[in-house]
């Protein structure tokens, strides 16, 4: 296949050795939206939250403290660069670890708050994020011994083998459970219940990129 | 000579104006279903304007700058998506990159509010996107057939071997399921539902409503568009604008006559729709 009608003709390519990193509209789209929300979470602030209280006719509010503003923002910055790194990756091995990555940043960034629903929630999507860690390096890994090579500028010339068909279906499973889309989606959604915008916007922002880049991904190992 | 800056204004200006006057078409059918008058096929132009001439609101509780950027850069994607879309025919990745951030979009300016009604919306749009991606996702089985996501060449591939929809109907059905998705009232906009008020929209009042009313007409011309290019081929301008018409005035319909779902049913259906129509349109493909 040609690497370019996918996301468009290639704008660059940066040589390192068996791993070639490359750039076309597609991942430059990705990679400047996902920079654009990163800056924006570092300079911005956290809303407070308005609730109902039952039985009375009261609202309730619930801010961010200090402490666990700081530690959140921290974790979304990193969280924004390590989703921008995936988007212009061309090696799968790191799209892989980027990946992992982001689901342990995600658990992370609501794992600060204090609210005992939102940490169950948080921990069940852990274990779902940890589970599907398996099929994803393990796809990974059966595609790097059935082509050998982790460039997708090399894979793209090889034609797709039911190993690595059978590979690039592991990984898809394990895409989905670290993203928490359907049907693993019911623990994430619960997790967004806590105070705190800007870090709920890069959980979910990474999750919906990093779905986007392994849809890419996949066509161009199967194809 | 050409000039591409004058395109892609022409375009935008097209999309806005196409746009609004086909949702003021939605309101109008969902009205006469339901026995009413209805507005006038311009009200949802004329919303749409007079919001950037009334008062801005800044509530206490909203964080700063999300509240006013989201909007900003809703606006700014679905411009993109012209450009993508309409205007140079590009990678259907980007405009799927594209509908993404409009994900983001609701769920951001929902939670960045600090009200509760855009909380709830914030939390289903988690829940819808979890759905509406993969159904999104789906229309990557083109590229089984046309060997490329680039619109021009899928447009191309069409002229030459007939218009996709007879070939992978299953896949058509999943898009214009999205398409339902966005439609005003459908049983699947759970974010915007009357239960929780305006859902994300809430809060945004003045040039900030003004913002998202231009980008959703906007975003409703390059769904439909891309509808008609991606399952009906080279169509001239003349019967892309009447099975614009026509595709509204049936999501209309829908929209009249379904009660909206709850989130969990909205979500398992749309699973369903994503998961059936993927495994029919691969057999129909592979065997």
């Amino acid at each position: 296949m040609n690497i370019g009608s996918l996301g468009g003709d290639l704008l660059g390519l940066i040589p390192l050795g068996d791993i070639v990193l490359y750039i076309n509209p597609f991942h430059l789209f990705m990679f400047v939206t996902m920079l654009i929300f990163t800056f924006l979470i570092a300079i911005g602030r956290t809303e407070t939250q308005v609730e109902t209280q039952f039985g009375t006719l009261d609202d309730k509010t619930k801010t961010v403290d200090l402490k666990e503003f700081r530690a959140r923002r921290f974790l979304s910055v990193v969280c924004g660069i390590a989703t921008a790194g995936a988007m212009i990756t061309g090696d799968l091995y790191n799209l892989t670890l980027f990946m992992s990555l982001i689901g342990i940043l995600n658990i992370g960034i609501i794992s600060s708050v204090k609210q005992i629903d939102v940490l169950d929630s948080v921990f069940q999507y852990g274990l779902i994020a940890m589970m599907c860690s398996l099929p994803l390096f393990g796809g990974a890994a059966l595609v790097l011994g059935a082509c050998g090579t982790v460039s997708l500028l090399a894979i793209q010339s090889i034609k797709p083998t039911a190993m690595m068909i059978f590979g690039a279906i592991l990984m898809f499973i394990g895409a989905c459970g670290e993203s928490g889309i359907a049907p693993f989606f019911a623990s994430k959604a619960e997790m967004f219940r806590t105070p705190g915008s800007p870090f709920l916007l890069i959980v979910h922002l990474s999750s919906l990129f990093i779905i986007i880049r392994v849809i890419e991904v996949l066509l161009i190992i199967c194809t | 000579m050409y000039n591409l800056m004058a395109d892609i204004l022409i375009n935008v200006c097209l999309a806005f104006l196409f746009g609004s006057l086909l949702l003021g078409l939605h309101r109008k059918v969902m009205a006469r279903v339901q026995l009413r008058p209805g507005p006038p096929l311009i009200q949802y132009l004329l919303h749409s304007l007079k919001f950037f001439f009334k008062e801005s609101s800044w509530p206490k509780t909203i964080s700063k700058p999300f509240y006013v950027a989201i909007t900003v850069i809703l606006c700014g994607i679905w411009v993109t998506g012209v450009i993508v879309g309409p205007v140079f025919k590009g990678s259907l990745m980007i405009i799927f990159g594209i509908y993404a951030v409009h994900k983001i979009v609701e769920h951001n300016s929902g939670s960045s509010s600090g009200s509760p009604y855009g909380k709830l919306s914030c939390v289903r749009a988690v829940f819808s996107a979890s759905s509406e991606l993969l159904l999104f996702a789906s229309v990557a089985l083109i590229y089984l057939l046309s060997h490329s996501m680039d619109i021009g060449a899928i447009i191309n591939y069409q002229e030459i071997n007939g218009p996709l929809i007879f070939k992978v109907p299953l896949l058509a059905i999943m898009f214009f399921t999205i398409i339902v998705t966005k439609a005003p009232y459908s049983p699947f906009s759970i974010t915007t539902g009357k239960d929780i008020i305006s859902g994300f929209e809430t809060e945004h009042f003045g040039f900030l409503r003004g913002y998202i009313m231009l980008s959703e007409s906007i975003m409703w011309y390059v769904l439909l568009w891309l509808f008609l290019c991606l399952f009906f081929g080279p169509i001239s301008l003349l019967w892309i604008l009447i099975g614009m018409i026509i595709i509204t005035i049936i999501t209309g319909f829908i929209s009249a006559i379904t009660p909206m779902l709850n989130p969990n049913h909205s979500v398992m259906i749309q699973f369903t729709i994503a998961l059936i129509c993927t495994v029919g349109t691969l057999i129909q493909i592979f065997v």
